[in-house]
């Protein structure tokens, strides 16, 4: 193949892997991708007719000059966004030089322009397949580079006239390919380590806002029981929280939730938090947000939680929250224990710390204080209902006398006499929580949630509903709960005087089947949540750690190697070991000496010359210590005049070799072998 | 103290410069934009393409030294090069490393007059010099004016491997060369008709037509020259020596001082350096006399070789200054009168 062609080729599917870069960060829909991969596939068809000189240039021109206009419009009035416009206008330019291409610099343009789409991939890209793009790309940007330079060097040779460029082909199993595979492979290494260890010192001052790629949707802060019909279970991983403790095991943590937003308003058919009072806390001097102290009740639980964007500002996390490391200013805390940061839209990385409470109270814990007045009412507000589901909640709690096993009535019983379902449907027309309850006796868990909160206000007992997610599945290979959106769950928290808040999950989710992710699912998002933990979230923070990592390392590395004390080492063999090592480098840099580089031809003894000495050493006649070459060969002229003239030239290359600016040339070896020979011969 | 002085020297004089080319700027220039949007943003994936820039101009780096090192130039320079005639340089490029090639090296051959400005230089490209091996390049090169000349050089560059970066090694065959004045073909025909016969006439062998000599045949003779009818007669191959055309040992004689302009000056050297060439070419003897100039009378191609030099390195003197002093200090011919040519400094 040509060289050109070659470049031709490459250059093309560095555009198309460009295009890739777009379509993976949704900056272009598959119907876009879709046209630019035929005008890609167009330009190369019209660069052969063009070659042919089956193509008017009048009607480039004007297709050309066409979509200027259009592109022109689109960035000023029909872009969703200026990096659409800006995307669009960007995909015009490399279009207009492959279509345009009149030499080596068109090619080329288009080649480094497309290293733009992967910029403007990047800028709100989170995907894994990004890295697949930018590895294509490394290696298909290198082997350009080298083709380009290649090509443009044999052009330049040739307008020249100069020699040594006569052949113009390259071979994709040829020393250049594998002189460009090596060097991408180096720039990714080193493109690797230097991203770990530039500094993450930007203060974000004008971080780019830009519309997000897909945005799952499914979980909402607000907990509706009048929606009817068949709920998709959606598989897409939402969340993933990873467990920084290692000695931590998952399963000593079954009844582990992702607790969300609560509501304390039921208006009959929907749970909302109307009520709620909000405040904003500043960061700490630390760095981190302070949510509550301490009580006791469990062991403390560090998760770092990778969060997709869901179009909810609530942060979750397992119940209940001590501190949270957000990188935002503010953190919204309602008075219910809920968490909303402004970034509501954006892909959300932050540890929290959660003190976890034990099902059964330490009884040396003080006693919660009782609920005020106003906020008693506020939880035990109901709206004009059905009398059935008061008389439902007295039958449920007969016998019990106090709050907390009257809750627990209500929850078991509604977890064992109705069925849990994603199949609602609307079989009277009586008000959904009666329908549940009295009528289809199935539901999915915010009726369940919503009947048991319903059921502890009609008996006096303060009562939410909250949302979040249920544990997930737990991911060995990365360590962490992958939480997908069919985790999304509701449950109720029941104010029991002397506990506080206590959650109760009357859902019976069990009776749902669910398919267990297989080895190479889990290895796939292992992967991803690697890419989200070390290269998209990767800071400042992450950098200090690594060097403190490394320091100990370090020094675990120099104790390891340290001399034991209990050896005991004379100082006699101490020098007698530095001598050996002191003439060992001696001898090495006196044998090699210290010259490098092409200017000294050799820095040793030739071994034509060496073997000269040898044949004269038989004869008996060997150099004296203070002896140069020029005088031995001298000597060698006195005393054995038959073997002076091949030695004198001897002597002469001898000199050349070693002390000369430049190796012997081939004529030069070609008399040092007549001359060795003719030494030899002689008697 | 003496590695201190080596690594102070080092440091102002690098083995190598390197500087970053047209695309080299734009390379440097994007991957500052894209760190200061990433210090702005703190957007992760920008900070992994800056570092795919960076790491590209230190993979540049590398390759190019691994291209450029070990590689050895060694100029060639003609023996005889003449003002105005182009005169045919050489150099033997060769990579010394034992297993690596050397990718894409360019031969720069710097431009006479502006070495520094580096511009105007030609190239010659080699796109692959094996490990262990050498290429020879050749090329013309015309210095317009007599006298020691110092050559323009040549050195190695590279853009390899990607275009980004030029480094260049030291220039070498930057020493000088000495430039005989320009020499004009003068007709045989016209060299009797110059100046007086003179009285040290004498027959040489030569390329004449006029018969010298017969001899016996010797391997490496021309055949053409073997006289059939003496070989018929002595049985054994014969022949012909021919005389020279000229055969007058004559003394040029430069009158003036050349004093009255540059370009008549050069023309008389010019025609003096022909004349003389064109005399020894003939087999004749040339003394050459002068204002501060003298070169005794001689034969052959090293006497040839004294006098172009004489000629080259010939400067006016200043007024009242000796003359015609021998410069061997070898005693003139004396009383035997050579034929004389007179040349015009003015």
């Amino acid at each position: 193949m040509s060289a050109l062609l070659a470049l031709r080729l490459v250059t093309y599917l560095l555009v198309g892997t460009g295009v890739a870069a777009l379509y993976g960060a949704a900056l272009i829909g598959p119907v876009g991708a879709g046209l630019v991969a035929l005008a890609i596939l167009v330009g190369w068809g019209h660069e052969q007719a063009r070659a042919r000189g089956a193509v008017r240039p009048a009607l480039g021109y004007c297709l050309v000059g066409t979509a200027a206009v259009a592109i022109t419009v689109d960035l000023f009035y029909l872009a969703y966004s200026l990096l659409d416009g800006m995307v669009h206008l960007l995909l015009f330019l490399i279009l207009l030089r492959l279509f345009v291409r009149r030499g080596l610099r068109d090619l080329r343009d288009a080649a480094l322009l497309s290293f733009f789409m992967l910029v403007a991939a990047a800028s709100i890209s989170f995907s894994l397949s990004f890295l697949a793009v930018f590895v294509v790309f490394l290696v298909l940007g290198t082997w350009m580079l080298i083709l380009n330079h290649v090509v443009t060097e044999l052009e330049q040779a040739g307008r020249e006239g100069a020699a040594g460029s006569s052949t113009r082909r390259v071979f994709f199993r040829g020393p250049l390919t594998r002189v460009s595979l090596v060097a991408a492979a180096i720039t990714f290494a080193l493109a690797g380590g230097l991203f770990f260890i530039i500094p993450r010192v930007g203060q974000a001052a004008l971080p780019l806002r830009a519309q997000l790629g897909r945005m799952v949707t499914g979980f909402s802060d607000r907990v509706d029981l009048g929606s009817f019909g068949d709920i998709e279970s959606d598989q897409s991983v939402v969340m993933r929280v990873y467990l920084t403790d290692e000695r931590v095991e998952p399963a000593t943590l079954p009844e582990l939730r992702w607790r969300g937003v609560a509501f304390d308003q039921f208006d009959g058919s929907a749970w909302s938090s109307v009520g709620a009072t909000r405040r904003y806390v500043r960061r700490g001097a630390a760095g981190d947000f302070g949510i509550g102290l301490p009580r006791g009740t469990g062991p403390v639980l560090r998760q770092e939680i990778f969060l997709e964007p869901m179009g909810t500002d609530a942060v979750f996390g397992a119940p209940r929250m001590l501190r949270l490391e957000l990188q935002s200013p503010t953190l919204v805390v309602d008075d219910m224990g809920g968490l909303s940061t402004s970034s509501a839209t954006a892909r959300l990385h932050y540890v929290v710390e959660s003190e976890l409470e034990e099902p059964t109270r330490p009884a040396a814990l003080p006693a919660r204080p009782g609920l005020p007045v106003a906020e008693r009412a506020r939880y035990l507000q109901l709206p004009e209902l059905s009398p059935e589901i008061a008389r439902l909640a007295r039958e449920a709690t007969a016998g019990t006398r106090d709050p907390e096993t009257a809750a627990r009535r209500i929850s078991e019983f509604l977890s064992t006499t109705y069925r849990y379902t994603l199949a609602l449907r609307r079989e009277t027309t009586r008000p959904p929580l009666e329908e549940f309850l009295f009528v289809r006796r199935s539901g999915n868990c915010e009726y369940f949630a919503a009947a048991m909160a319903v059921m502890l206000r009609s008996e006096g007992i303060p009562s939410r509903v909250v949302a979040g997610f249920q544990q997930g599945e737990w991911n060995p290979y990365g360590r962490y709960f992958m939480v997908r959106l069919s985790d999304a769950h509701s449950w109720v928290e029941a104010y029991i005087d002397g506990r506080g808040w206590v959650a109760f999950d009357p859902s019976p989710r069990g009776e749902v089947a669910s398919v267990a992710p297989g080895s190479v699912s889990l290895y796939l998002d292992a992967a991803r949540m690697r890419w989200y933990r070390y290269v998209i979230n990767w800071s400042l923070g992450d950098q200090v750690h690594l060097a403190a990592s490394v320091h100990r390392q370090a020094t675990d590395v120099r104790v390891g190697l340290s001399w034991p004390r209990h050896w005991r080492v004379s100082p006699a063999v101490l020098a007698a070991g530095g001598a050996v090592v002191v003439l060992a480098l001696a001898w090495l840099f006196g044998r090699r000496g210290f010259a490098t580089g092409g200017a000294k031809a050799t820095a040793s003894v030739p071994a034509f010359y060496q073997r000269a000495l040898r044949l004269l050493a038989r004869r008996g006649l060997s150099p004296g210590a203070a002896e140069t070459a020029r005088q031995f060969a001298a000597r060698v002229g006195v005393t054995a005049p038959e073997r002076a003239e091949p030695f004198a030239r001897l002597t002469r290359h001898y000199e050349r070799a070693r002390f000369g600016a430049t190796a012997l040339s081939e004529t030069e070896w070609q008399d040092v072998t007549l001359a060795l020979d003719t030494l030899a011969a002689t008697r | 103290m003496k590695l201190l002085r080596a690594a102070i020297w080092r440091l102002f004089h690098p083995r190598r410069t390197i500087k970053p080319t047209r695309d080299g700027w734009w390379c440097l220039f994007v991957a500052v934009g894209l760190g200061v949007a990433a210090i702005n943003t703190g957007n992760n994936l920008l900070y992994l393409l800056v570092s795919a820039l960076l790491a590209l101009i230190v993979v540049s780096g590398i390759l190019s030294e691994q291209a450029m090192r070990g590689l050895a130039l060694t100029g060639i320079t003609p023996e005889e090069v003449y003002a105005g005639r182009p005169a045919l340089l050489g150099a033997t490029l060769a990579n010394r490393k034992r297993w690596l090639t050397s990718y894409s090296v360019t031969l720069e051959l710097l431009a006479p007059e502006a070495r520094a400005l580096e511009s105007g230089s030609r190239f010659i490209y080699f796109r692959r010099i094996e490990a262990g091996t050498d290429r020879l390049a050749t090329w013309e090169e015309t210095l317009p004016r007599r006298g020691r000349r110092s050559l323009a050089g040549v050195r190695i560059t590279t853009r390899f491997p990607f275009g980004l970066f030029m480094k260049a090694g030291r220039p070498a065959l930057t020493g000088e060369v000495l430039v005989f004045p320009a020499v004009r073909p003068v007709p045989p025909e016209s060299l009797g008709r110059l100046g007086d016969a003179g009285d040290s006439a004498a027959r040489r062998r030569g390329r004449g037509n006029d018969l010298y000599n017969l001899r016996a045949y010797r391997p490496g003779d021309d055949p053409r020259f073997i006289h059939w009818r003496s070989s018929a007669k002595t049985e054994a191959l014969m022949v012909r020596e021919h005389e020279a055309d000229t055969s007058h040992d004559s003394r040029l004689v430069l009158v003036g001082r050349g004093r009255a302009g540059t370009e008549a000056l050069e023309s008389g050297l010019s025609e003096a350096a022909s004349l003389a060439v064109a005399l020894i070419r003939a087999g004749a003897g040339v003394e050459l006399a002068g204002p501060d100039l003298f070169v005794p009378l001689g034969h052959g191609r090293p006497h040839l070789r004294r006098v172009l030099t004489a000629l080259a390195l010939y400067e006016p003197a200043a007024p009242g200054s000796a003359t015609a002093a021998p410069v061997d200090g070898e005693p003139s011919v004396g009383p035997r009168r050579l034929r004389e040519i007179r040349v015009p400094l003015a």
